[in-house]
């Protein structure tokens, strides 16, 4: 370790920096502490010993200084008079530690070697947050459009506060990529985020998901569980697909919300739990709240900060950038050589409506690097319904036609057969004869 | 203490007792150290206790002092070695059991804290022998030009306490051994108890 000793007693200067070099430390000296702040600024130390009186400025001053232009440094303020006093000053001004002469050389041997794991930690604990970060990134929100921009400014904007936030758009758009985008930039990043489907799980699971649940609170229960509330204790709570949770539990919702307490199912007992809530739904809150499915009230708790992200149709300068994106993505991880799209390609991607937005167009890209020999992604490499999409140049038979042209139209009804079926002019029972034929199948929900 | 000073040839070890050190105590530690070294260790003439300077208002020999003296009496090509049965210190330690200056001619070792007798235990010459001769090799380490050793079990681990003193036992790591010089590598060899 690199040390500076500054004392202004030449004895203490030499028999400390005789001692510390008998140990293997690079070790400089200095006799007031104008002389210390100039060495520092020359050059970095681990650890500082500066004494408290010395003649001009004083030890504590020295520190504050020291302090001020290098963080890092591990200051030990010596004296000769102990004093509880000038202790609690020590320590105040932001020692590490205080030490009173003449020492035991045991505890400044100890207080060196505490000094230093102290350092070491410190330092590997800014290495794992640092990797933590890194491994916990989301990935990157690509876009180049105006929405897109607009909603990386607000992620930036909201991220700073802790404001619940709402976060709307088609199933497919990326709402838990905005969602972990605000976690991962806000203060909140280093604690846990927990991600609920509220969609995925009937109203008892959910209530228990949610809140946790005493043991014995119903058949099964055996033991106490935390909900997730509870395990996003000064974190962030994602809820995505808020707009199915039943009336029931957005009463219990609404009550956390406002009261920062859970109460788990089967007790009593109010637990006070420190969260961001962040909401996602694909549906039109406002048209639940009307239609009588959603509580107003509920509503207007979550609807804080919201953001809408534009379905992928409305942004297709996007397209080729994400597109692009995916293809790097994809072929890093399955280990290929780099490709590209040949014009035919992304002309295709351009035309087609993407129903499924951008899960759909990265689900089409993965489909492509596994089918995909060459270095260009080609027309042929890309799913039918895409290549044969109205203006692209993709070939197919007229059963890939018809089967492509179906599954367009289902995407851009949101898979309601009726209205499906009115645009291809057929009955919805041909449509559902013509859907089993080529094996279609609705996209999954979620965002 | 100093800087990395490359070791001087040495040919002869002359150990000094200072303040009331008996004679026979000298010659017992003098005997253990011949059977670690390679060259004569011989027992000098004494040096009073009023002829050391004391620590201002403590009950010790000033170390600094004591081993400035030393050096400015060592002959050419010998190290003095200073042992006395006092306590010593320096002023910016509350004691020290011993100081040497790398690459320097002189030593000082006190035998007070090596005493169980000092800590309010029953005597016990045989382990504070033992420890005086850890405690000897350990400056002639130093006057060797060897720094501290990181392994507790080394000759040249620092010791802060009697315990430490205790652990480090009475050889040199492999480490430290293959830098020793000749002379301090002893009939023994390296690394291996006497």
């Amino acid at each position: 370790m690199k040390i500076l000793v500054v004392d202004d007693e030449a004895i203490v200067r030499e028999s400390l920096k005789a001692w510390f070099e008998q140990d293997g430390h690079s070790v400089d000296a200095a006799e007031s502490a104008k002389e210390g702040l100039r060495l520092c600024a020359q050059g970095r130390y681990d650890i500082s010993l500066v004494d408290m009186k010395m003649p001009g400025m004083d030890g504590l001053e020295m520190q504050a200084r020291l302090a001020a232009a290098d963080p890092d440094l591990t200051i030990i303020l010596m004296t000769a008079y102990a004093s509880v006093e000038s202790a609690v000053k020590a320590m105040k001004a932001g020692a590490y530690d205080y030490i009173v002469k003449p020492f035991d050389p045991d505890d400044l041997s100890l207080l060196i070697q505490r000094a230093a794991d102290h350092r070491s930690l410190r330092a590997e604990n800014a290495r794992l947050k640092k990797s933590l970060e890194v491994a916990s990134a989301p990935p990157p929100m690509v876009g180049s459009s105006g929405a897109m921009k607009r909603v990386l400014e607000l992620v930036a904007t909201v991220a700073a506060t802790d404001a619940t936030v709402l976060v709307t758009g088609e199933s497919g758009t990326g709402k838990e990529l905005v969602a972990r985008a605000i976690h991962t930039q806000s203060s909140r990043r280093y604690n846990p985020l927990v991600v609920v489907n509220c969609g995925a799980l009937p109203e008892g699971v959910l209530e228990s998901e949610l809140f946790g649940h005493e043991a014995g609170a119903f058949t099964g229960a055996r033991a106490r569980h935390k909900g997730k509330f509870e395990a996003a204790e000064g974190g962030t709570v994602f809820l995505d697909e808020i707009g199915e949770v039943s009336p029931r539990v957005q009463v219990e919702l609404l009550r956390v919300l406002e009261e920062k307490v859970v109460t788990r199912v089967g007790s009593n007992t109010p637990v006070p739990v420190d969260f961001r809530v962040i909401a996602a739904t694909h549906r039109d809150l406002p048209g639940r709240v009307k239609e009588g499915a959603f509580r107003e009230d509920l509503f207007w708790r979550l609807n804080v900060f919201t953001i809408e992200i534009p379905p992928l149709r409305e942004r297709p300068e996007d397209i080729p950038l994400l597109a692009e994106h995916f293809l790097e993505r994809f072929t890093g991880a399955m280990s290929r050589r780099p490709m590209r799209f040949s014009p035919a390609a992304l002309e295709a991607l351009r035309r087609y409506p993407w129903p499924g937005n951008v899960r759909e167009l990265q689900n089409a890209v993965e489909r492509a690097v596994v089918l995909g020999t060459g270095t260009a992604v080609e027309v042929g490499d890309l799913p039918v319904h895409v290549a044969a999409a109205p203006g692209s140049s993709g070939p197919g038979s007229l059963a890939e036609a018809e089967k492509a042209h179906i599954r367009m139209v289902l995407g851009t009804s949101g898979w309601n057969i009726s209205r499906a079926a009115r645009t291809l002019d057929v009955d919805r029972v041909t449509l559902y004869n013509k859907i089993r034929r080529y094996e279609l199948k609705r996209p999954e929900n979620g965002s | 203490m100093g800087a990395n000073a490359p070791p001087r040839p040495v040919r002869a070890l002359h150990l000094v007792p200072i303040g009331s050190l008996p004679r026979s105590q000298a010659e017992d530690l003098a005997a253990r150290l011949s059977r670690r070294v390679s060259i004569p260790c011989q027992v000098l003439a004494s040096l009073p206790e009023a002829a050391v300077a004391r620590l201002p208002g403590r009950d010790q020999l000033n170390a600094d002092a004591l081993l400035r003296d030393l050096e400015a009496r060592a002959p050419d090509e010998a190290v003095l070695l200073g042992v006395t049965p006092l306590d010593v210190g320096i002023p910016i330690f509350t004691f020290v059991f011993g100081r040497a200056r790398q690459g320097g001619s002189a030593a000082v070792v006190s035998l007070a804290r090596l005493d169980p007798g000092f800590y309010g235990l029953p005597p016990g010459p045989e382990r504070a022998a033992r420890r005086a001769l850890s405690e000897v090799l350990h400056e002639l380490g130093h006057l060797a030009s060897l720094r501290h050793c990181e392994d507790a079990s080394c000759l040249m681990h620092f010791a802060a306490s009697v315990a430490q003193v205790d652990v480090r036992g009475s050889a040199f790591c492999a480490s430290c051994a293959a830098r020793l010089p000749g002379w301090l590598l002893g009939p023994v060899g390296p690394g291996r108890d006497p």
